[in-house]
């Protein structure tokens, strides 16, 4: 699992975007449009800044004006395929109350998109894979997949790196069966799938086998009390006092 | 300590006072004729250090109000008793001369104890009114604003005016301090300081709050609000809070320190404003602050980095001020229980919840300990959500006090799906008061109405809901472990006929609840609050092979080193001062021993093994 510093400090985080992210420029309503090139980078080039992203929603909490409802649904794709990280909850904490609507002309696709996204998330954090898919395929989100995902390099692989996250900790031996439902994949798709991630499967019995890590490992430990000889200096220095 | 002060305190009022010509205070009353023309004080930004000058009265209705006004005040002076306006010259003679001992006292325990006699129900003298008694010191008198508008709020209701009032006089403090040419020659204990900075944030959230209910304002009010939208508006707060870390450079100081700079590097790298202690204490103390602002906007990220080069030990600066090291482990841990830490969490709550108990017995002046217990029985609360999120067996102690007070709540949240309601209740009695950044648009009376009709969800219910939503992913977790905690090895499908699931979905929780076992969590040489690996929360471990499950359970096998330890040197303690003490006298006169040979009858057995030469010998 990724560990926390790399997701405060992605490596692909450029030093102006550091700058902008760490500095009081971030407040600056003009640096907005810097940040927002940054997301659409991170789209296209299947990178993620999860800090620099919800810069950008605080510019637009404090700037309602600035609010451009593109912007904040292709952060919560992204977020979304940051899970177990709660990246996706973070942004929402930051959409602040409906933004008065600025443009009468073009509706306001959030609104109507933000359920089917959160649903989407809870399902994840359930683990309840096949749903998520059988409702990414569906009409509700279709609208999501043909403006958004669509534009999203690899977002389906993504979700399938989440769904890997869970498995890999879980599992030590997985039926072909459950994992072509987890990962929408079946069939030779699957297998290249499998082979990419360098797990070996047995084709037979439909079984893959998974490496072992420090997770899938597990060992009944009795934690014992470790006496330190320091702890014990005082008496045994006392012992030496008394003649 | 602080009785010993208050003593005399109160013995040598009278004698020190006496040099301080009463009459002269308010004789110059006379003079300050001129400034009094037409005009009331100034209490604008701008005018901080010009007094103006002669200001002829040109109109005679001008004159007529300025005397009216002089009457006015005459009889609200006459009306403040003696010992308030001696109290009051003292301050202001111990700001003058940066005695921070005595303006400590005058600030820490005079300043409560006058409240408390005189003004409970009341409003303090405004600053006007005694202006005559410290010479029109502008300075005082927005230092004096500042606790006048802090007992309004704390005691009173503020009504708009009270609210654009203060935001207007915090603006001249910050405006003095940031903006005069150099740093200020003023001195303050760091008490006032923490609090300088509280009371703006407070009173910038009391605000945001207030702004929101739309029905209840008056027209009057609506205009004002609709005018004055610049009044404490994040922007501002935040400039006024990063302003100050910047001007005194406290996180440079920080890493400085850290690295192990001398003092003159020091110095070199702060600047003239960071290496006077009051600069420094308010930079320090807006980082906090910033922490602060950050959560109750619902920014938890930032709030966390804000605070990446604090540390948080018992050495750490922000312990001197009890109120602040409260309420910043207060704010450390929610922010990382949104971002799904709930070990961090813990740790945070379980230190300074024992700090607290230590420290009940010493601090037990009024207005603050009500305060920190009230912060501590929130964070008992919280300390309760993350145990039943991620138990674990860190402290025993501080487990059965939340027991105690919420152990009705604890036993519903470990009961999975009803369990929620008690989540939630806890979740709404602990959080911050959440605001939200922007106003309700009272600039445009159309768009006011349209939100009065469809008002938009409180900030305190979206994060209620998001967190909801992490409790609801976890809601399986708790059967399964009790289940688990049965067996070592077990068919996946006998798994699901014991819990009536379905296999496929109980496959699936189990992944849910091995990723809850797993979470972010600092370790020792981790830098920042937001860094951290991935570690095991859980006990209970398990593993699936195809269709097998396989369980692990860890424990802790029994401790008994620092009871051995303690009671072993205990035992020493008690040989040494045996051994070490005198021995009884020697009884030399032999028929002298008789009735006492009698007395010792009955202990006679446990005297036999002591050496009592005397009886002995006879």
């Amino acid at each position: 699992m990724v560990s926390a510093s790399e997701w405060a400090a992605p490596p692909t985080r450029t030093e102006l975007i550091e700058n902008l992210v760490s500095g009081v420029d971030r407040y600056n309503p003009n640096n907005v449009g810097i940040l927002e090139d940054y997301l659409y980078h991170q789209i296209r080039s299947q990178e993620y800044d999860c800090l620099a992203n919800l810069a950008i929603l605080k510019l637009y909490q404090f700037n309602p004006d600035l609010y451009n409802p593109d912007v904040v649904i292709n952060i919560l794709i992204k977020a979304l395929t940051a899970y177990p990280f709660p990246d996706f909850n973070l942004c929402i904490s930051l959409l602040d109350e409906r933004p008065f609507p600025a443009n009468p002309d073009e509706p306001d696709p959030l609104p109507s998109l933000l359920p089917v996204l959160t649903s989407l998330y809870n399902l994840l954090q359930q683990c309840r894979f096949p749903a998520f898919w059988a409702l990414y395929r569906s009409d509700k989100a279709e609208s999501l997949r043909d403006n958004y995902t669509v534009e999203c390099v690899g977002f389906e692989d993504s979700v399938r790196e989440v769904v890997i996250r869970a498995v890999t900790p879980a599992f030590k031996r997985i039926g072909t069966d459950r994992l072509s439902t987890y990962l929408d994949l079946s069939g030779d798709d699957l297998t290249a799938y499998i082979e990419k991630l360098g797990w070996s499967l047995d084709a037979e019995s439909g079984v893959a086998t998974l490496p072992l890590n420090p997770d899938n490992q597990i060992v009944s430990t009795v934690v014992q009390e470790n006496i330190q000889l320091p702890q014990l200096t005082k008496i045994i220095a006392h012992t030496q006092t008394v003649a | 300590m602080s009785q010993q002060r208050k003593a005399i305190w109160e013995a040598d009022l009278d004698e020190e006072l006496q040099d301080v010509d009463l009459n002269l205070a308010i004789g110059s009353y006379g003079q300050n004729d001129l400034y009094n023309d037409g005009t009331r004080p100034a209490s604008l930004a701008n005018d901080v250090l010009n007094r103006p000058s002669t200001v002829q009265s040109r109109i005679d209705e001008a004159t007529l109000v300025a005397v009216q006004q002089q009457m006015a005040q005459q009889a609200a002076f006459a009306s403040i008793p003696d010992v308030v306006k001696r109290f009051i010259v003292h301050f202001h003679q111990a700001v003058l001369e940066n005695n921070l001992a005595e303006i400590t006292v005058a600030y820490e325990s005079g300043w409560n104890r006058l409240t408390e006699k005189f003004y409970a129900k009341t409003e303090w003298p405004e600053a006007e009114v005694i202006a005559p008694l410290v010479n029109d010191d502008q300075i005082f008198l927005i230092l004096y604003r500042e606790l006048y508008y802090r007992h309004v709020y704390s005691r009173l209701q503020p009504d708009i005016d009270d609210r654009f009032h203060s935001y207007e006089n915090s603006c001249e403090l910050f405006n003095y301090l940031l903006n005069s040419d150099g740093p200020v020659p003023l001195q303050l204990p760091e008490q006032w300081l923490w609090d300088i900075i509280d009371e703006f944030i407070y009173q910038f959230q009391s605000f945001c709050t207030w702004r929101t209910k739309v029905k209840s304002k008056t027209d009057e009010e609506l205009q004002l609000l609709g005018e004055g939208n610049q009044v404490w508006s994040s922007y501002s707060v935040l400039n006024v809070l990063y302003s100050l870390i910047q001007k005194s450079k406290i996180n440079e100081h920080i890493l400085a320190l850290q690295e192990g700079k001398s003092t003159e590097e020091i110095a070199e790298i702060v600047g003239e404003y960071g290496v006077r202690p009051l600069y420094r204490m308010l930079g320090y103390f807006s980082i906090i602050g910033l922490l602060r602002v950050h959560s109750l906007l619902g920014d938890f990220t930032l709030a966390l980095k804000v605070m990446e080069n604090v540390e948080l030990n018992q050495k750490s600066p922000f312990t001197r001020v009890t109120a602040c090291h409260v309420t910043t482990y207060y704010y450390v841990g929610f922010c990382y229980i949104m971002l799904r830490r709930y070990s961090d969490a813990i740790r945070a709550f379980v230190s300074i919840l024992n700090f607290i108990l230590r420290m009940r017995q010493y601090h037990t002046r009024s207005y603050q300990y009500d305060q920190i217990n009230k912060t501590a029985d929130r964070m008992y609360a919280l300390f309760a959500i993350c145990n039943a999120l991620s138990p674990s067996r860190l402290d025993d102690n501080i487990f059965n006090t939340a027991k105690e007070r919420f152990g009705e709540q604890i036993t519903k949240m470990s009961r999975g799906e009803e369990g929620i309601p008690a989540f939630e209740e806890l979740f709404i009695y602990a959080c911050p008061k959440f605001i939200s950044a922007n106003p309700p648009p009272y600039e445009d009376p159309e768009l006011l109405q349209a939100y009065i009709d469809d008002p938009p969800v409180e900030p305190i219910q979206r994060h209620l809901s998001l967190f909801l939503s992490e409790v609801r992913a976890q809601v399986p977790v708790p059967t399964l472990r009790s289940f688990l905690k049965l067996y070592t090895s077990l068919d996946a499908k006998k798994l699901a006929n014991f819990l009536d699931a379905d296999e496929e979905e109980m496959v699936q929780q189990m992944m849910v609840m091995k990723q809850a076992s797993r979470s972010i969590s600092r370790v020792e040489n981790g830098k920042g609050l937001l860094d951290g690996q991935t570690i095991s929360t859980s006990d209970l471990d398990f593993v699936i092979d195809d269709n097998m499950v396989h369980i692990a359970e860890s424990t802790v096998g029994r401790r008994y080193a620092g009871w051995f330890i303690r009671n072993t040197e205990h035992a020493q303690r008690v040989y040494d001062t045996i051994k070490s003490s005198p021995l009884p006298p020697r009884k030399v006169n032999v028929t002298q021993t008789q009735p006492a040979q009698a007395a010792p009858a009955p202990p006679r057995n446990a005297g036999a093994k002591v050496a009592w030469g005397g009886i002995k010998v006879a």
